[in-house]
């Protein structure tokens, strides 16, 4: 059999990547079965996955779009910190450091483990899960009113929770102390440290069976083979220079709102993100580390060249971030961070909103952006004990110059999320759900139509509870395309049950709600695509049988008179007539 | 006389098995879409069986299926609670294809006009928080009459906990549309959850009118040939059920074919005294295996259709026989990617052209065009002779990876058959040792097509116990299904914490459930000495989602029992996941499975005393055996073996339509019931 330089022949290579890639399977696999949060287990709000000796990534397995990027670092700061002879078999480190070192917010923790083969580290499995509670000043740890990270819950700066397989009890005392719901968290470590262990054992077997050096050689490929594919898609963009600019609302303490932007250079060999001028971190916590902004980054890099690549440090060789620091993005100790994705979403969404004209393919019509989590804490009527929900909610994403938008779907951050159905929710947390169901509402006209937002209503079962909850894009609309129209809002409405004025917000920090009151969870409509009178009339009158648009927005946005109980098209109006 | 038939998309298939002389015949023919039942008619006929001696008749298709996939269901409508009629659509919302911001989700089976909503409202525990308001379940009705609906579904929510509603939703339905088939969900699965619910509801619903008019067209056809009320059709939980059920619960059929194969495996490995074995199907397009202990094959209520990596798909919760699948057949294509590594499939050449060696203009190289190349296969012996294979097309079709490798096609089509096999030892490892079993505790059946030709290379690597190759490995499948008993699964979701809930408690609610599994067979006219049980409980560390099967005793369960269910719970949740925690447990899922035992033909064990090595030999062949390099290996023909040889590796088995390859490092042993038995010295 022929052998390529490192005397490997090419197909036993195919092979071990193969293989490497069915590790970071296997890791995520067990840390969803065996996790105790729901935002783990159904949210899928964690990832897994391998680096090299370096720290580079070999491969990842991800829940949520947007950890692409926090593994390798969070690997590089546990080599800056203990080096290769400080760190022993066994040793399984811990940290959630928002500043540098891979992490997000605090609520995101990561365990790092490092594997040994002939003495020697020859990789490292990592994994970050969203903890539903790590302490603070609020149940659930995210608040939308910290102004520093104190308020935000433990710090875990890079220590040893196992010493060659040893668990630091006095380390496990302390975040029992300190966390509100201590068993799901302790929970939640075991399941991450279980699926490292998986990891470390997997990648041992292959090394007995194919060797170090082959092993090294498979991994090279993998990288190598990612890069060459990314690289033929990026020849395929235009060059140029693309930019982009918008507003995050505000950050939940202070006015906003706050400018950011994004000045996108394309070359046949290099993408690179500027963001230089964007706002300085604030002192609410929406504020981003680097760590998220690099992440976010990736993700669209991704998606505006090749989605179905195989992730590994490959694919991000030419890539290029530039920012200032202490911007919103690059925010530094000790600035608030807890509720970092509503940034970390715009720039994300500012490199989409630049490259979409040029790659409509890949890139629909901007969407209602948000995770939109709400927070709603209390004690469950039935069984007495504190419930904490946590989720995203799903909205509509924007129309493409080839399709409507999605209905109800979850935002860019997140991915291979899934909702809480509506029988585990009312079981486990003791409310009660009135509707699930699209929200009708003005935004998203277009030959295209914007994708459905979503109503959900959460009655409070229990005596009183707490509601927080961070809804972005509540001022400034998801953007529409070829002249489609934006889309509409997300908001929180609070409609209380003694019959006061019901509350509409885009940010709330526990609010004390009541038996009977309704808090109900709206997200926007995905902006639209295209000039809406170029939507052919039978699909107006399809969208009307159907509700999703009503006879009037037929009417007025469309230019389509339609009679709502037979059907038929009564006249054609506005434009649709000039063009007759 | 037991016969089996199985619907294929292009062909349908019969096996029967007489009982007197333990005979197994086979006949196929053409598919007939517009008539299904047809093409059975015609398999009866080509066989040549004495119709009105059968004893057992069981049919499984792929009409059900391919109704779904192909959207040739019935224009179907939905009945939900009021604030719910999006469900359907909103499915779990997620977006599987991560870095795709152009991505569609599944689009549903019912469109939104035909979901409409009515008040009524159970919560979690069951108990009524709004009655059902019977007028709106009227208007819905006339609705449906109105837009000419063909089937109806309909979902509650909490319906799991108090089917109530639904049930008089349903009496409702049925008075007013009395020629409209209606699933009411709770019917189908008592499983929490409610999208997943209400699409197993609809899809059922979806192929009712398909099911219904081809089993009846069949029963009619069977009867008019003198059949007696023998017929059964194969679910997918690798049971049977009556053709009734099958019209009724047509859903639970959907996997009817492949699951054969694993129940199949699971009764061979009874008969050797081997109960824990993993079964491996390599057909033309894909791979699939499933592991099977203590001789019960792993049953899952987490299907999907259409369901790929990066692609949601739709659930459907109904008990299916856990096979993991794969796109590696003999008939996978192999290609180079745009970065320039080798794949193998999931593109198939399919039956047509197929591979580029059948010369029937296929010009891509396939597993098999690899098979042939390394000396596996005999061109002038594949099925029996009847296609004579063109190895220099074969050779042309693998020249171009060759060339881009830069090595010679012999090493190219060595490559093709190494990665194939890596994708099947990663499915098989999936199935095995990524669940915490390992394989060297289980022997492998491998049949299929190209089970015999793969397995000697996966076992090397498996470390496997043994390898075990049936008789008529291309038609095993069919054959599984002659071994099947009637099955019915009951899965029922009432959370309890288990230090809260009382041993007499979880003793009724097995007896209830098995009471209406009891109801169910009866119902199928299966006497009560012939019924048998089985309990499981789907449980997990309070706080935790997902859950741990634990198989639970049988009869009255006693406080002591209690203890040792948790501990058990304990061990299983170690072994999957390699730690157990000091938490308190629930009870999630309730599952019963009621079996209707049917006699099973003894298999009939072989004359020992005739034949002679000499006399099966048919030559020798120059082989690629990988690692193991190039031998001149002897070829032998496998009906002509003698019972109870052992013969030393390398070699060749061949027979019509079935290659065993034995390595050098292997020895064969043909057993009294002709099965080959390879064994491997590990190094």
């Amino acid at each position: 059999m022929a052998r390529n330089g490192n005397g490997v022949d090419p197909f036993t290579l195919e092979i071990i990547s193969e293989s490497l890639r069915a590790i970071g399977d296997e890791m995520f696999v067990t840390m969803q079965r065996t996790s105790m949060s729901v935002i783990i287990y159904e949210t899928l709000d964690y990832a897994t996955g391998l680096t090299d000796a370096q720290g580079r990534l070999i491969t990842q397995g991800n829940g949520v779009t947007l950890f692409l990027g926090t593994l390798d670092y969070g690997v590089r700061s546990v080599l800056e910190k203990f080096g290769y002879d400080g760190l022993k078999p066994g040793d399984i480190v811990i940290t959630n450091d928002p500043y540098g070192g891979g992490g997000t917010h605090l609520s995101d923790v990561s365990l790092i483990m490092p594997i040994f083969y002939d003495g020697k580290i020859v990789a490292f499995a990592a994994n970050k899960g969203h903890w539903t509670e790590v302490g603070g000043m609020a149940a659930g740890s995210w608040t939308t009113d910290s102004t520093e990270i104190y308020q935000e819950g433990l710090q875990f700066p890079v220590i040893k929770i196992f010493e060659e397989g040893k668990i630091n009890q006095g380390l496990v005392d302390l975040i029992r102390a300190n966390v509100r719901t201590p068993d799901m968290s302790i929970g939640d470590m075991m399941a991450q440290a279980a699926s490292l262990r998986i990891a470390e054992r997997r990648f041992r077997e292959l090394c007995d069976k194919y060797g170090v050096e082959t092993v090294t050689a498979g991994i090279e490929k993998l990288m190598n083979d990612s890069e060459t594919l990314i690289r033929q898609e990026l020849r395929k963009i235009p060059p140029g220079v693309y930019e982009a600019e918008d507003y995050i609302d505000d950050d939940g303490i202070s006015e906003g709102p706050f400018k950011v932007q994004v000045k996108v250079t394309v070359t046949p060999d290099k993408l690179i993100c500027d963001y230089t001028g964007s706002h300085p971190q604030v002192l609410g916590p929406v504020n981003a580390g680097w760590t998220a902004l690099v992440a976010a980054a990736r993700a669209i890099f991704l998606a505006l060249t090749d989605p179905s690549i195989p992730t590994n440090d490959g694919c991000f060789r030419p890539l290029e971030i530039i920012c200032p620091p202490r911007t919103i993005f690059t925010a530094e100790r000790p600035a608030a961070v807890s509720t970092y994705w509503e940034t970390m979403l715009y720039a994300a969404d500012l490199i989409w909103k630049a490259m979409a004209p040029v790659l409509p393919h890949r890139l629909p019509a901007g969407h209602f952006l948000s995770v939109c989590a709400p927070i709603i804490a209390g004690l469950h009527p039935d069984t007495g004990s504190l419930f904490i929900l946590v989720e995203p909610s799903a909205g509509g994403w924007g129309a493409g110059a080839t399709k409507d938008g999605e209905n109800g779907m979850f935002c860019v951050g997140d991915g291979e999320t899934y909702n809480v159905p509506v029988e585990v929710c009312e079981q486990r947390y003791g409310v009660l759900v009135e509707q699930y169901a699209y929200d009708i509402t003005e935004g998203g006209a277009g030959k295209f139509r914007g994708g459905r937002g979503m109503v959900r209503d959460y009655r409070i079962l229990a005596d009183s509870a707490q509601h927080t909850g961070t809804f972005g894009r509540f001022k400034f609309l998801p953007w529409g395309m070829a002249g489609g129209s934006p889309g509409s809002r997300n908001y929180m409405k609070i409609i209380w049950a003694d019959g006061r004025e019901p509350l509409i917000v885009g940010k709330i920090a526990r609010l004390p709600v009541k038996k009977g009151d309704i808090v109900r969870l709206v997200t926007g409509t995905g902006g639209g695509y295209g000039d809406p009178y170029e939507r052919p009339v039978e699909k107006v009158v399809e969208d009307v049988r159907d509700g999703y648009i009503t006879p009037e927005m037929a009417r007025d946005q469309y230019g389509v008179v339609v009679d709502p109980e037979t059907l038929q098209v009564l006249e054609l109006v506005g434009k649709r007539a000039q063009k007759q | 006389m037991r016969v089996a038939t199985d619907i294929g998309g292009t062909f349908t298939d019969l096996v029967y098995l007489d009982e007197k002389t333990g005979q197994i015949g086979v006949a196929k023919a053409s598919t007939t879409p517009a008539n299904f039942a047809q093409g059975v008619i015609d398999t009866l006929h080509k066989s040549a069986i004495k119709v009105p001696e059968t004893t057992f008749f069981v049919h499984g298709s792929t009409v059900i299926i391919n109704a779904l996939t192909e959207r040739k269901g019935a224009k179907t409508a939905l009945i939900t609670t009021h604030g719910f009629r999006d469900v359907l659509e909103i499915t779990r919302a997620n977006r599987p294809d991560l870095y795709n911001m152009y991505y569609t989700k599944p689009k549903p089976f019912v469109p939104r006009y035909l979901r409409l909503e009515v008040r009524e409202r159970m919560n979690y525990k069951g108990e009524v928080l709004e009655p059902l308001h019977e007028e709106d379940v009227r208007r819905a009705a006339e609705f449906f009459r109105k837009e000419n609906v063909e089937a109806i579904a309909v979902c509650f929510l909490h319906s799991y906990a108090n089917p109530a509603h639904e049930i008089r939703c349903g009496e409702i339905l049925r008075e007013m549309l009395p020629d409209i088939p209606v699933t009411l969900s709770h019917e189908i699965t008592q499983e929490w959850r409610e999208y997943e619910r209400t699409n197993t509801a609809v899809l059922n619903s979806y192929v009712m009118p398909v099911a219904k008019f081809y089993l009846t067209n069949l029963e009619k056809n069977l009867a008019e040939l003198g059949m007696g009320k023998v017929y059964h059709i194969m679910q997918s939980n690798g049971g049977t059920a009556t053709f009734e059920m099958g019209k009724r619960v047509p859903i639970n059929t959907v996997e009817s074919g492949p699951v054969a194969g694993v129940i199949g495996a699971a009764m061979i490995g009874n008969l050797i005294g081997e109960r824990n074995v993993i079964s491996l199907d390599v057909g033309g397009t894909t791979a699939k295996t499933s592991l099977v202990e203590n001789g019960t094959p792993r049953i899952t209520t987490e299907y999907k259709i259409e369901w790929r990596r990066d692609y949601a798909g739709y659930p459907i919760l109904a008990p299916t026989v856990d096979i993991v699948e794969i796109g590696a057949g003999g008939g996978s294509i192999a290609w180079v990617d745009n970065a320039g590594a080798l794949k193998v499939g999931p593109v198939s050449a399919g039956a047509d052209p197929g591979p580029a060696c059948y010369g029937r203009g296929g010009d891509k190289p396939t597993v098999t065009d690899a098979n042939v190349l390394a000396g596996r296969i005999n061109p002038d012996y594949f099925l029996g002779g009847e296609i004579k294979l063109d190895v220099e097309n074969a050779r042309r079709a693998m020249k171009p990876i060759a060339d881009h490798f830069k090595v010679s096609v012999e090493e190219a089509a060595m490559g093709v058959i190494r990665l194939a096999d890596a994708n099947m030892i990663n499915a098989l490892k999936l199935v095995s040792v990524r669940r915490g079993y390992d394989p060297r505790d289980f022997v492998l059946i491998a049949f299929g097509g190209g089970g015999a030709m793969h397995a000697g290379a996966l076992a090397r690597e498996l470390r496997v116990k043994e390898v075990l190759i049936p008789n008529e490995p291309a038609v095993f499948s069919a054959w599984g299904m002659l071994m099947t008993d009637l099955r019915y699964d009951f899965i029922r979701t009432t959370i309890r914490r288990a230090d809260q809930i009382s041993a007499a408690a979880l003793t009724e609610i097995y007896c209830g459930m098995e009471a209406v599994a009891r109801q169910n067979l009866l119902d199928q006219h299966i006497p009560d000495e012939r019924m048998m049980f089985q309990r499981f409980a789907d449980m997990r560390y309070l706080g935790q989602e997902h859950t741990v099967k634990v198989p639970i005793p049988g009869g009255v369960i006693t406080e002591e029992m209690m203890s040792e269910i948790c501990e058990r719970f304990h061990r299983l949740h170690e072994h999957a996941y390699t730690f157990r925690l000091d938490t308190l447990i629930e009870f999630v899922n309730y599952h019963v499975t009621g079996f209707g035992i049917v006699d099973k033909p003894q298999l009939k064990k072989l004359d020992g005393t005739q034949g002679s090595l000499e006399a099966a030999r048919k030559g020798t062949r120059r082989v690629n055996f990988d690692e193991l390099g190039y031998h001149e290996a002897p070829i032998y023909e496998r009906s002509l073996l003698p019972v109870g040889v052992r013969i030393q590796g390398p070699l060749v088995i061949e027979e019509p339509a079935s290659t065993t390859v034995v390595f050098p490092d292997q020895t064969v042993y043909r057993d009294e019931y002709g099965f080959l038995r390879i064994h491997t010295a590990y190094a």
